[in-house]
């Protein structure tokens, strides 16, 4: 079943068109993972698929929602859709657990207890439940990611979209964060990732994009892509970081 | 819905809780109040009047009409402020009478009706007692005189003027003037004569080089064409104390030989002797800029928002605001909320209410213009992340954004908040007595310009020292978690 689908979507900036007419079907459970040099729009594709980017022309439908269309809520759609950034975003003058628990208790109405219920659990599982009263400014660039991942999910979307989630990291500490983001793809999230993880892409994605100038310029599994390109620009990129 | 409802209500509740705390609301005479008159007269002119050591406003003027209006049985209320101010105050109609020893010349008959004279006066030309270059109008070429803003010493200083080469410096209040001599700023000053040989005999500095000028009258004032019955009153009223002795009495009192000669104190003797009134002036400061900033603080942030936000129209409503309001003076959006407002609508504002909105105004504009900065400076990482949760702009920019920004702008609002407590003395314009008029009227009894600003401006420098302390303390708070 589709979750999400774009259909001819075009975004400038001014006179730049940085988005040129792209196509893409993530079905239920998939993890497509986003490949490319850095220019080639694929972190603004990325954030199109939430609105954070207004789009100029086309179309993003999660769940048969059309979310372009100006009558829809987008608050509504965009509490199924969680998003975790490069630079973290965590808010610094909230604490860790009410960094998770700020959204659900707006949005749901929930009490204090269940905030705070839910907010143990989802820091659990990004194994981070002993910094529940710390502060973001006292925690290390993997521990934050971490948190900003289970405030993402603190809404219980089916779709998680990463926008370079290791770039700003140490290289000692992506592991922790690829290992919390392997698990939830093993737990069945559909989710959209822009990375320049090979090794996370090749063992986890079902499918991998490879994105240039602003088009979709090659698709296919992780095999494919990796092991027998058909473009050259993707051989090209490939050739370059591997 | 209902809770958005329920924090407008609450809003304005703590509005209207202000208001009534501090009495802006209170001063405005409506229907009911009409037997009490609102009287204008000067805050400095002894001896007509002047505030005395118990905080007391006595004089010539205040006593004659305390007797007028026992005699005649009604009530009134004094509004003390400065000369020019109560002109304009009687002409927009603040006010239903002025007793200020106001000179009845045919130019004011042409904006106000005047009682039956009740004094005889003429401007006189003072000089320092140690001055030996003027000794008649003739030593002038050349020289500054100082005189106060619409009186009839000003006038007579214009004819001298034509005949002599004299440059004229404005003062608003009598104390002012008479320091502008002493301290040698200008040669000469112009006043009553009545006023000028009250200050020499309280031990000014200051002697005659010519024969006072005749001729003047003063009389009571109302608007042309207002409150008849006040002025029939203050007639039928002034010729019974004429009658029975009461006027002679009171004359007597101030300018007979007799008339006690107030001590010169000490500085501390000068801050012990005033020590009330000066608290009274302070507090009246601290509340002003408390109810100000409160009421700032709140429509700053809105108009900061305005042009934080993506709407092109509160864009603009927040520009607007901002350019009108710190592209005024405060002296002249306070003259404007004072006189010119009530004019254009025809309703009655107390002097702490056209404070307090002058201030508010005022210092929103600069409050706005922070908060703008502050949210501008917060990283758009951080709205993002709000929105990508699905939580709507206001609560985003509510829970996430602008307490960030708060913090950012701490520092500056401290900055604004000395800022707004310093303006306050500028509202002393409009007759609001806060520490610097208080300090005038003190100066204006005790002729003792040198030792009061030391003492006002010390004032000012402790509160001021300790505020900022505080915020500090405050501050380093907030901080703590980053």
């Amino acid at each position: 079943m589709t979750k999400l689908r774009t259909e001819a979507l075009r975004k400038s900036f001014g006179d730049l068109e940085v988005l040129k007419g792209l196509d893409l079907e993530v079905t239920e459970g998939e993890v497509v993972v986003i490949i490319g040099p850095s220019g080639s729009g694929k972190s603004t594709f990325l954030r199109c698929m939430n609105l954070l980017e207004e789009v100029n022309e086309g179309r993003v439908i999660v769940d048969d929602v059309d979310l372009t269309d100006p009558k829809q809520d987008i608050n509504k759609i965009r509490q199924n859709i969680g998003m975790v950034f490069q630079q973290f975003n965590l808010f610094p003058h909230l604490n860790v657990m009410e960094n998770i628990t700020m959204a659900p208790k707006q949005l749901k109405d929930l009490s204090g207890d269940d905030a705070r219920t839910l907010g143990t659990r989802l820091l659990d599982s990004v194994g981070m439940s002993d910094k529940a009263d710390a502060y973001p400014s006292s925690l290390s660039g993997g521990q934050k990611q971490r948190v900003a991942i289970a405030r993402a999910l603190a809404m219980e979307p089916d779709i998680m979209l990463f926008d370079e989630p290791t770039s700003a990291l140490d290289p000692e500490m992506v592991g922790e964060v690829l290992a919390v983001m392997k698990k939830l793809a093993q737990d069945g999230m559909t989710m959209v990732v822009v990375t320049h993880e090979m090794g996370f892409a090749r063992e986890m994605a079902d499918r991998v994009i490879f994105m240039d100038e602003g088009l979709i310029v090659e698709k296919g599994t992780p095999e494919q892509l990796f092991g027998d390109p058909q473009n050259e620009r993707t051989r090209d990129f490939l050739d370059k970081i591997l | 819905m209902s809770t958005k409802r329920k924090r407008q209500s609450i809003y304005g509740l703590l509005f209207l809780a202000i208001m009534l705390f501090t009495g802006t609301l209170s001063p405005v005479r409506g229907q009911a109040e009409e037997d009490t008159y609102l009287i204008a007269t000067d805050v400095t002119f002894a001896p007509f009047e002047f505030q005395n050591e118990e905080g007391e406003y006595v004089g010539i003027d205040v006593e004659l009409l305390a007797a007028i209006a026992e005699d005649q049985g009604f009530d009134y209320e004094l509004a003390p402020m400065n000369f020019s101010a109560g002109l304009q105050a009687l002409e927009a109609n603040q006010v239903d009478g002025m007793i200020a020893a106001m000179g009845i010349t045919p130019e004011r008959e042409e904006s106000f009706n005047f009682s039956d004279p009740y004094f005889e006066s003429g401007p006189v030309l003072a000089v320092r007692d140690d001055n030996a270059e003027i000794t008649s109008y003739d030593d002038l070429d050349g020289k500054t005189l100082a005189v106060k803003v619409g009186t009839t010493g000003a006038e007579f200083a214009a004819e001298l003027a034509e005949d002599y080469d004299i440059a004229i410096s404005q003062f608003e209040d009598s104390a002012t003037m008479y320091e502008d001599v002493l301290a040698g700023h200008s040669d000469g000053a112009i006043e009553d004569y009545p006023v000028m040989a009250y200050a020499i005999q309280q031990g000014l500095d200051l002697r005659f080089p010519e024969e006072p000028e005749l001729g003047d009258e003063y009389g009571f004032a109302v608007n042309q064409g207002q409150n008849p019955e006040l002025l029939e009153m203050f007639n039928a009223g002034l010729a019974n104390v004429l009658e029975d002795g009461t006027y002679d009495e009171i004359v007597e009192r101030y300018l007979g030989d007799s008339s006690e000669v107030a001590p010169r104190s000490g500085f501390f003797g000068l801050f012990q002797a005033n020590f009330g009134d000066l608290m009274t002036g302070l507090r009246r400061t601290l509340i002003l800029t408390l109810v100000a900033f409160a009421i700032s603080l709140v429509a700053g942030t809105i108009i900061g928002l305005f042009s934080a936000t993506p709407s092109k129209v509160l864009n603009v409503i927040a520009n607007i605001y901002v350019t009108i309001l710190r592209g005024i003076p405060l002296i002249v959006l306070a003259f404007f909320m004072y006189f010119t407002v009530p004019q254009l609508f025809g309703i009655q504002i107390s002097a702490f209410t056209a404070g307090i909105i002058t201030l508010s105004l005022n210092t929103t504009a600069y409050i706005a213009e922070q908060v703008r900065g502050g949210l501008a400076a917060v990283d758009k990482g951080q709205l993002e992340a709000a929105r990508s949760l699905g939580l709507p702009y206001a609560v985003a920019m509510r829970k996430v954004v602008l307490p960030q920004a708060v913090k950012i702008m701490i520092p500056s609002l401290i900055n604004q908040f000395v800022i707004t407590l310093k303006d306050t003395s500028i509202l002393s314009v409009i007759g609001i007595v806060e520490l610097t008029q208080t300090g005038r009227i003190i100066i204006a009894r005790s002729y003792q310009s040198g030792a009061m600003w030391i003492i006002v401006g010390f004032i000012y420098l402790v509160i001021i020292t300790l505020l900022t302390k505080l915020s500090n303390r405050v501050e380093r708070r907030l901080m703590r978690n980053d």
